[in-house]
C-alpha cells in the first residue's frame, strides 16, 4: 500500500510540472512533423521512370527471332518502352554513348546482345530485364519448335506481355520518414526516463521531504519500488500518447506487433529509469542530472534519433559509439519487428535492457544500503 | 514514564566526534528545550534519534524500546518537524498531510479525519486545496508541522520551527506547541531565539562540542551562573569597536552588541561598572541608559559555551 502511495505521489509530481510534460510530449511531436515533412525524400524510395527509348538493329535477314522479337517490342511498347530501328548508318553505340537512347539491341543468328547506357542504368536495367524474360521464352519456344513444331505459337504466346518481374532483394515494407522519426523520437522519450529517474531521489533530498520518508515507519525498499514505479508508470504513459499522437495523427506505421513493441519500450523505459537513479547515486549532487542528460542526448544522438545511422556507417569509433546506444539496439530491434514481421527480433534488444536494468538497480540498492538517509 | 533515554550515545564522521558520549533522559509530557551553537551536535543527535544517522556507539530508547531493535515502533511515536521545509510544492496542502500520515498506516476515512485535524490545528483548513507554493512562510512553516503530527506522536522533535517567520506566525506556532504539550505530546525544541525556549520549555539541555555541558529547569541554568553580571548599556549609536574598547577593563568577559544596545558580561566580583561607563564615555559614546540585570539563558549560555548561540 506504501508502495502504491509513492507511485500514485510520484505520478502527480510528474504530470503537475506542466514545463516538463511538455518538454516531453512536445518536443518529440514537434520534432517528429518537422524532421518527418524535411526528410520525406531522404525516405523515399519510389523513382519515376520516363518513356525508354532502345535501338534495334536486325541482322537477322528475318527468321523466328526476327518475328518473335517484332511480337516482343509490340507487346512491350505498351509500357512505355519502345524499340526503334536503327538509323541506317548510325551506329547504336554512339546513339547510346550520346544518350540519344537508353540501350542499343543487336539481333544476329548468334543470338542477342545489349548494350546498355550507364547513365541511364535504371531505364538500362528494366530494358536488360525484359529482354532476359524474352530470351527465356524464345529459347523455350525454339526448343520446342524441334520437338513439336505446331506449338511454338503456344509457347511464345504463354505469359503474354509480362515480361517484368519483382525480383526485389528486400521485399520488406521500408519506412517513411515520419514512420522512421515516431519510431526514433518514441524510443528517445523512453530513454528520457533516465533523466527523471536522476532526480528521483536527489529531488527528494533537494525538496528536504528525504527526511519524512526516510523517518516513516517504512522501509527503503518500499520507497525505492514505489518511485519507480511511480516513474516507470509516467514515464510509458508519455510514451504511449507518442506512440497513439504519430499512429493516429501523423499515420504513422506501428506494425501488426504493438505488444511485442510496448513490450519492448517497456524494458527500455525500466532499463532508463535504473541508469538515471544509478548514475545519481554514484555522481552525488546536482552535477549529477547534467551528466545524466548529456549521456541521454549523446545516446540519442548516437542512437539515431535525430537523423537515421545506416549499417554500413557502423565502422570505427562513430560505429563502436553508435553500437553503445540503447536508442540505437531499440531502433534496430523495433524496425525489424515492425517492418520485417521478425517478431525474434525484440529478444535481444529485452534482454539487452533487462540485463542492464539488473546491474544499474544493483548498483542503486548497494548504494542506497551503504548511505545514511536516503 | 521516560519518553526518551539516550545512553552514551556517540558519533563520529571519520576522525570528527559530532556527538560525544551523550546521555539524556525527557520524560512525558515535558517541553524540552535542545540548545547549541551550530555545529555543537544537536542537529546529529535529533538525526540519530529520527533514525537518519546510525549512532557510532551507544543506545536511544523511545518509550524504553531500543530504536535500533524496534525502529518500527520508535517511528510511530515520532513525528519530526524539520529545520527546512519538507512539503511537496506542488501538491495541495490537503494531500500533502494525507500522503506522509498515510505513510503511518492510516487509511480511509481515519486518515481524511486526522489530516484535516492536524490542518485545523495550524489554522490552514481554508487552504486545504491549496497548493504551499502560493503560501506565505509562516504558512508553510505551519503546513510543515501539521505534517509531523496528523499521525498522532507521543515525542515531536522541532528543529527550528521558527526560522524566517513573520511574528504573528511565531506567536500561531508557540500557542500550536503548548496546545500540542497540553493534548499529551512531548516535545523536543531547538531554536536560535533564546527567550522562545525561555518562554515554552519546561527543561532545557545546553549541547557543546558534542557533550551535554548543562541541564535542568530554566531557573536551575541560571542559578548556576551567580559568579556574572549582565550589565546592559544603551547607547546613542552602536560602531561595533566597543568590544575591544571594553576589553581592557578588568572583570569584563564578552561585549554584546543588539541594535544599539551592547550587553557587557563581567566577574560579579570585581566592581568595574563606573570603568566601563568612564571607557566609554572617554570615546565619545553617549550613553543613554545602563541597567544591571540578572542572568538570562543567553547569559548562562554565553559563559558555559564563551560561544553566542547565533554563532
Amino acid at each position: 500500500m506504501n508502495i502504491l502511495s509513492i507511485a500514485i505521489k510520484e505520478m502527480k509530481h510528474d504530470f503537475r510540472d506542466r514545463r516538463t510534460l511538455l518538454f516531453m510530449l512536445g518536443f518529440p511531436i514537434v520534432l517528429m512533423l518537422i524532421l518527418g515533412l524535411a526528410l520525406t525524400n531522404a525516405f523515399s524510395s519510389e523513382i519515376s521512370v520516363g518513356d525508354v527509348k532502345v535501338a534495334v538493329k536486325d541482322a537477322t535477314g528475318g527468321g523466328p527471332l526476327s518475328e518473335a522479337f517484332a511480337g516482343f517490342a509490340k507487346e512491350v511498347g505498351k509500357t512505355g518502352v519502345t524499340f526503334e530501328p536503327l538509323k541506317p548508318g548510325a551506329s547504336g553505340r554512339e546513339e547510346v554513348e550520346n544518350n540519344h537512347v537508353s540501350g542499343y539491341v543487336e539481333l544476329t543468328n548468334q543470338g542477342i546482345s545489349l548494350y546498355g547506357s550507364s547513365r541511364d542504368a535504371i531505364e538500362s536495367n528494366i530494358v536488360q530485364g525484359m529482354l532476359a524474360s524474352f530470351t527465356d521464352k524464345y529459347n523455350a519456344a525454339a526448343a520446342v519448335a524441334r520437338i513439336e513444331p505446331a506449338k511454338t505459337e503456344m509457347v511464345l504466346a504463354t505469359g503474354g506481355s509480362d515480361y517484368i518481374r519483382e525480383l526485389s532483394v528486400d521485399a520488406n515494407r521500408t519506412p517513411g520518414s515520419v514512420d522512421y522519426y515516431a519510431l526514433a523520437m518514441t524510443v528517445m522519450v523512453g530513454m528520457w526516463a533516465a533523466m527523471g529517474a536522476g532526480a528521483l531521489i536527489q529531488g527528494e533530498v533537494l525538496r528536504g521531504t528525504a527526511v519524512r520518508l526516510v523517518i516513516a515507519p517504512i522501509r527503503k525498499s518500499e520507497i525505492f519500488v514505489g518511485k519507480m514505479l511511480g516513474g516507470i508508470i509516467s514515464n510509458l504513459l508519455c510514451v504511449m500518447v507518442i506512440i497513439l499522437f504519430s499512429k493516429y495523427v501523423f499515420k504513422a506505421y506501428w506494425g501488426h506487433h504493438m505488444g511485442v513493441v510496448i513490450a519492448v519500450l517497456v524494458s527500455e523505459v525500466i532499463m532508463a529509469m535504473s541508469l538515471g537513479l544509478a548514475g545519481s547515486y554514484l555522481l552525488k549532487g546536482t552535477a549529477s542530472r547534467g551528466v545524466i542528460s548529456l549521456v541521454v542526448q549523446l545516446m540519442s544522438f548516437f542512437g539515431g534519433a535525430y537523423f537515421p545511422i545506416l549499417d554500413d556507417e557502423g565502422g570505427g569509433l562513430m560505429g563502436f559509439l553508435v553500437n553503445l546506444s540503447p536508442i540505437r539496439w531499440a531502433n534496430h530491434g523495433l524496425t525489424q519487428v515492425i517492418y520485417a514481421d521478425n517478431v525474434s527480433a525484440a529478444w535481444p534488444v529485452l534482454m539487452l535492457n533487462i540485463g542492464f536494468a539488473a546491474l544499474f538497480l544493483g548498483v542503486s540498492i548497494l548504494a542506497m544500503r551503504r548511505r545514511e538517509g536516503l | 514514564m521516560n519518553i526518551l533515554d539516550i545512553r552514551g550515545l556517540t558519533k563520529k564522521f571519520g576522525d570528527f566526534v559530532a556527538v560525544d558520549n551523550m546521555s539524556l533522559t525527557i520524560r512525558e509530557g515535558e517541553i524540552f528545550g535542545f540548545l547549541g551553537a551550530n555545529g555543537a551536535g544537536k542537529s546529529t543527535t535529533i538525526n540519530m534519534i529520527s533514525s537518519l544517522l546510525r549512532p557510532t556507539g551507544g543506545e536511544i530508547r523511545i518509550l524504553e524500546k531500543d530504536i535500533a531493535k524496534q525502529s518500527r515502533f520508535a517511528k510511530m511515536n515520532l513525528g519530526i518537524v524539520p529545520q527546512d521545509l519538507a512539503i511537496y510544492e506542488d501538491m495541495t496542502a490537503y494531500e500533502n498531510v494525507s500522503f506522509f500520515a498515510g505513510l503511518y498506516g492510516l487509511r480511509g476515512d481515519k486518515l481524511k479525519e486526522r489530516a484535516e485535524e492536524a490542518l485545523e490545528f495550524v489554522g490552514l483548513s481554508d487552504k486545504a486545496k491549496s497548493f504551499p507554493k502560493n503560501f506565505s512562510g509562516g504558512m508553510k512553516r505551519r503546513l510543515n508541522i501539521a505534517c509531523a503530527i496528523a499521525h498522532k506522536p507521543k515525542l515531536i522533535i522541532m528543529d527550528e520551527p521558527t526560522v524566517g517567520i513573520d511574528p504573528q506566525s511565531r506567536n500561531y506556532i508557540l500557542t500550536s506547541v503548548r496546545k500540542l504539550n497540553e493534548s499529551g505530546c512531548t516535545i523536543i525544541y531547538t531554536s536560535h531565539y533564546m527567550e522562545e525556549v525561555e518562554e515554552i520549555c519546561s527543561r532545557i539541555a545546553i549541547v557543546d562540542h558534542g557533550k551535554i555541558i548543562a541541564e535542568g529547569t530554566k531557573e536551575q541554568l541560571k542559578s548556576t551562573i551567580t559568579d556574572v553580571k549582565d550589565i546592559r548599556i544603551e547607547l546613542k549609536s552602536v560602531q561595533g569597536t566597543e568590544g575591544e574598547l571594553l576589553k581592557p577593563v578588568p572583570g569584563v568577559r564578552t561585549v554584546l552588541q543588539e541594535e544599539n544596545v551592547i550587553r557587557v558580561h563581567s566577574d560579579a566580583a570585581v566592581d568595574n561598572l563606573n570603568r566601563i561607563l568612564k571607557q566609554l564615555m572617554d570615546a565619545g559614546k553617549e550613553i543613554r541608559s545602563v541597567e544591571e540585570q540578572e542572568p538570562n539563558l543567553e547569559t548562562v549560555f554565553l559563559t558555559l559555551t564563551g560561544r553566542n548561540l547565533r554563532d
